[in-house]
């Protein structure tokens, strides 16, 4: 805990702590450094960082895999308390506790974020729950919601479920209704697979998950998969689906899926194929604030378990990389500055 | 009876008419005598190759008739009933045995040849609006072809249900057809690109789907002309096949959807076909759907009905009339 004297420091424009990117690299890339504490522009807000969340984004980014201009603060999401204002923020003030995903910079000890993209945390969530809900549960939020509308009696595929999306997607498949056919590669991600509400596991490193997810609908398939390992799952995925069912693919954790011939959608059942990505489902602020509510909700409600692995100091932030390409973590990493 | 037979593949003129003997129904087929055939894109895929079936073979996937005999396993059909069907390969004939569960009975106030323009293009037409993108009152949707023969069902079913329908047309006279089906606006491709004029329109913001039957040669601008989210659904490929498609594309455009669609998928039950006919007759008795037959030809000159249908020469239906 922070002194309220090295608070004052640090609101008076003397140094901060960040995580820097000079150069692309591996973990050894994240560099501990000083800046100087954000101003807010007219439009922002300026917020003391207590969590901030670890993503695959980040790992890109890091890599210049994902192009940034360098050099550059990492970090996708956090938490915090807003400290200080721009001229033109109305709906906010010093003191509110938010959180926000989609703006560069949160590995540090402060940064300015448009207030347009801050969303107020209710008292029963704590900040690392906010953190970490920003863009997973959003995320699985807008996938079975709103890419594609599940409901109630239909079935479900989610690949890597007991990945940082997958374990939260499960729920709220679970949640909706739906029956949940679940991907996972060991025993103890199965355990978390099936405490998240799946009803079936697949282990795809024992058995052929297309055979299966066959078997397991009576050979009439899902309506919907849910896929962040893109490469190796894509063209299986087609085969499992229904007559007009969804492929939704989100992520390419395998590698990237190549380019398709239209036609096999055709031949395997007029089929819909899509490539969403989170900016583009909390675009307005209508649509962010309605999201947020809902995973918020469902957070204080003890629908949606968050399983927060692991917190780390700023200072660690290597380490935190290294964990999370490693594939050893199972739940979301937190950086604490 | 008289039938066009294709003996080998190749351009209009390898449709022959020749005499064969009537068939006789399999145990679940009736026989009808057919009223009006219906000439579709389709059938001349069949006929130069682009799609494959065993030779020698007699074109014509739909039409209308009145059943004649039954095989012994028929129990939803009784001789004498007027039906349509679509999917029912060897149409182009003066009799043709078809599979029980691809008839639809036709009622009394709809005519043989409404009957058959809507099997096909309405069907499509129907399942596009109402199935594979869902179009609501407060969306806009572009239309391609919207003079063809799906184009000018479609532009109709998207005004009844309330949308604003942007439709593109290769000549004014097909533009005119189109505004006359309910269009909204309608671009004339030949002249003015359809990307930036749909942008326009739409205030920059692009349409909610995006129903085409063009494929290769709209394929990239469909992408550049679609809202956030939008949905782009592709029911043809008269153009020819759109090339491999990378899916980081979708997410690049903005988290769009994309859809190849075939009726079969959409007419896969009994129940959903005869609930997609019935639709689709309500609307024709209603006047709520009109039909555009461009023209009508012997079997004899199914030669000139392909001849015709290639050169795109006519907005609406063709037929042939054995």
């Amino acid at each position: 805990m922070k002194s309220r004297i090295l608070r004052r420091v640090a609101e008076s424009k003397f140094p901060m702590k960040a995580i820097q990117v000079k150069q692309p690299g591996g973990p050894e890339a994240l560099e501990l450094v000083e800046l100087p504490v954000p101003e807010p522009k007219a439009s922002e807000a300026v917020v003391k960082l207590a969590a901030s969340g670890v993503n695959f984004i980040d790992v890109y980014q890091r890599e210049g895999r994902y192009k940034v201009p360098l050099p550059f603060v990492l970090g996708q999401e956090g938490a915090g308390v807003i400290t200080a204002v721009g001229t033109e923020v109305k709906s906010l003030k010093k003191g509110d506790r938010v959180a926000w995903t989609g703006v560069l910079g949160g590995y540090a000890e402060y940064a300015a974020v448009p207030a347009d993209r801050l969303v107020a945390i209710p008292a029963g969530v704590t900040d690392s729950q906010a953190a970490a809900a920003m863009l997973q549960g959003m995320t699985a939020h807008y996938l079975c919601h709103d890419t594609y509308p599940l409901k109630r009696g239909e079935t479900a595929l989610v690949h890597a479920a007991a990945g940082g999306v997958g374990l939260l997607l499960v729920q709220m498949a679970h949640d909706i209704g739906a029956r949940v056919l679940a991907t996972v590669s060991t025993e103890e991600k199965a355990k978390l697979a099936r405490e998240a509400g799946a009803d079936e596991i697949i282990f795809y490193t024992k058995s052929d998950f297309e055979a299966e997810t066959k078997r397991l609908t009576n050979g009439q398939g899902v309506h919907v998969v849910y896929d962040s390992v893109g490469k190796t799952t894509f063209e299986k995925g087609l085969n499992v689906l229904r007559p007009r069912g969804f492929m939704v693919l989100f992520g390419g954790s395998s590698g990237a899926v190549p380019p398709f011939d239209l036609i096999a959608l055709s031949q395997k059942g007029s089929l819909y194929v899509t490539r969403p990505t989170l900016g583009h489902y909390i675009a307005t602020r209508e649509e962010l604030m309605a999201r947020s509510s809902a995973v918020f909700g469902m957070i204080t409600s003890g629908k949606l378990k968050l399983r927060i692995e692991h917190t780390y100091a700023l200072g660690e932030a290597q380490q935190a990389h290294r964990d999370l390409e490693g594939r050893k973590t199972t739940g979301k990493l937190l950086l604490m500055p | 009876m008289k039938a066009i037979r294709v003996s080998h593949i190749g351009g209009p003129e390898v449709l022959e008419l020749v005499e064969l003997a009537v068939p006789q129904p399999k145990p679940a087929e009736a026989l009808v005598k057919v009223s009006v055939a219906g000439v579709n894109s389709i059938d001349s895929q069949f006929r130069d190759g682009r799609l494959r079936t065993p030779l020698p073979f007699i074109p014509g996937h739909e039409g209308t008739g009145v059943v004649t005999a039954l095989g012994p396993q028929v129990k939803g059909v009784n001789i004498g009933d007027r039906v349509a069907w679509s999917g029912t390969l060897g149409s182009y004939a003066d009799y043709v045995a078809a599979s029980e569960e691809h008839l639809v009975p036709v009622p009394a106030n709809i005519s043989d040849e409404q009957a058959v323009a809507a099997m096909v293009h309405g069907l499509t037409a129907h399942y596009l609006v109402n199935d594979a993108h869902k179009l609501k009152g407060d969306e806009t949707a572009l239309v391609h072809a919207a003079g063809g023969g799906v184009g000018l069902l479609l532009v109709q079913m998207a005004r009844a249900v309330g949308a604003r329908v942007i439709g593109t047309a290769s000549s004014d006279e097909k533009a005119q057809l189109a505004r006359e089906a309910g269009a909204d606006e309608v671009i004339v491709f030949t002249r003015t690109d359809f990307e930036s004029e749909v942008t326009r329109l739409t205030g920059g913001k692009g349409v909610d789907v995006v129903y085409d039957g063009v494929g290769k040669a709209t394929f990239e601008k469909n992408l550049n002309v679609m809202r956030r989210r939008g949905m782009l659904v592709i029911y043809g490929m008269s153009s020819g096949a759109v090339p491999p498609v990378d899916p980081a594309k979708l997410s690049e455009k903005g988290s769009l959807y994309m859809a190849r669609t075939t009726l079969a998928h959409f007419t896969a039950t009994r129940d959903e076909l005869l609930a997609r006919t019935s639709a689709l007759f309500a609307m024709i008795a209603e006047g709520k759907l009109k039909l555009q037959i461009a023209r009508k030809y012997s079997l004899a000159d199914a030669v000139q009905a392909h001849r015709d249908m290639d050169a795109r020469k006519f907005a609406g239906k063709l037929l042939l009339v054995p």
